[in-house]
């Protein structure tokens, strides 16, 4: 049986990969895919855990969080959609007012 | 072992290909990498004695939420978009604030994380067991998460609406 601490620790390193992505670059899409990496290292976590004490109430946690990531992906990318008819960029840099 | 031998070789592949997500200038080599990434962490689940998450991962994220993610990228037609290189010395600070935190949170769960390794009972965590349990316990926010999927659906519908057809409907331009 594998540690739960080695998988913590490879959801440490990709959640700082998410981090890292987010912090970094402009594209709105690649944003958008960093902050699923990001959940998906905490749903890693949610599952280590549970399995450590036994419970299944982390399990239950990752499957609201993957229906809320869902949520969050259509409502993002039609924002992205939006943002993309009104000022042909996804650039994120170029969202800069609350109106357009 | 050979259980240790397909933790690492999927770890390897988890972080690499989250890494070509986050380097990579194409949006769609990204969003590819990314459903490698997250076949690696189903692997990872099967690991933790979890097969019902390790298949709803690749149905749900590999599945849907990608095809999204590439539907998305291939109706902007982004596959060929350039990222002006502006503010560098931000860009190096996210790298080295990125980089700091990584380095300091591996140290601290190596250091302090250190947890007893085998349960003495097994743990089972098939789709019959989760279900009951959802059923019994949770089946307040199982409801409350069908109502915000239906309002992430009339959300998105209304978001990409196109700004024309609300004109004829309504009679005046609303942006």
């Amino acid at each position: 049986m594998i540690p739960t601490q080695w998988f913590l620790i490879l959801s440490a390193i990709l959640f700082s990969i998410g981090v890292c992505g987010v912090l970094t670059r402009k594209n709105g899409i690649t944003i958008f895919m960093s902050i699923e990496l990001m959940v998906n290292a905490v749903n890693l976590t949610f599952i280590a855990y549970a399995r450590q004490f036994d419970q299944l109430h982390g399990l239950i946690f990752v499957f609201f969080i993957m229906a809320i990531a869902a949520a969050e992906a259509a409502v993002g990318l039609a924002i992205f959609i939006s943002m993309y008819h009104h000022k042909d960029s996804i650039d994120v840099d170029d969202a800069n007012l609350m109106h357009w | 072992m050979f259980e240790y031998l397909i933790f690492f070789f999927f770890a390897a592949v988890a972080v690499i290909f989250a890494l070509v997500v986050i380097l990579h200038r194409n949006p769609v080599v990204g969003a590819l990498s990314l459903v490698v990434s997250f076949f690696a962490l189903a692997v990872m689940y099967v690991l933790l004695d979890a097969p019902f998450m390790a298949a709803l991962q690749i149905i749900v994220y590999s599945g849907a939420i990608m095809v999204l993610f590439l539907f998305v990228i291939m109706l902007l037609n982004l596959q060929h978009e350039k990222e002006p290189s502006t503010r560098p010395v931000q860009q190096w600070l996210g790298y080295l604030t990125s980089s700091a935190f990584a380095i300091s949170l591996v140290y601290y769960l190596g250091k302090y994380a250190v947890m007893s390794g085998a349960l003495p009972v097994p743990f089972i965590a098939d789709a019959r067991a989760i279900g009951r349990r959802m059923f019994e316990a949770y089946i307040f926010p199982f409801e409350a998460v069908s109502i915000l999927l239906l309002a992430a659906i009339v959300g998105a519908l209304m978001l990409t609406g196109r700004s024309e057809q609300r004109e004829n409907t309504s009679g005046e331009v609303i942006r």
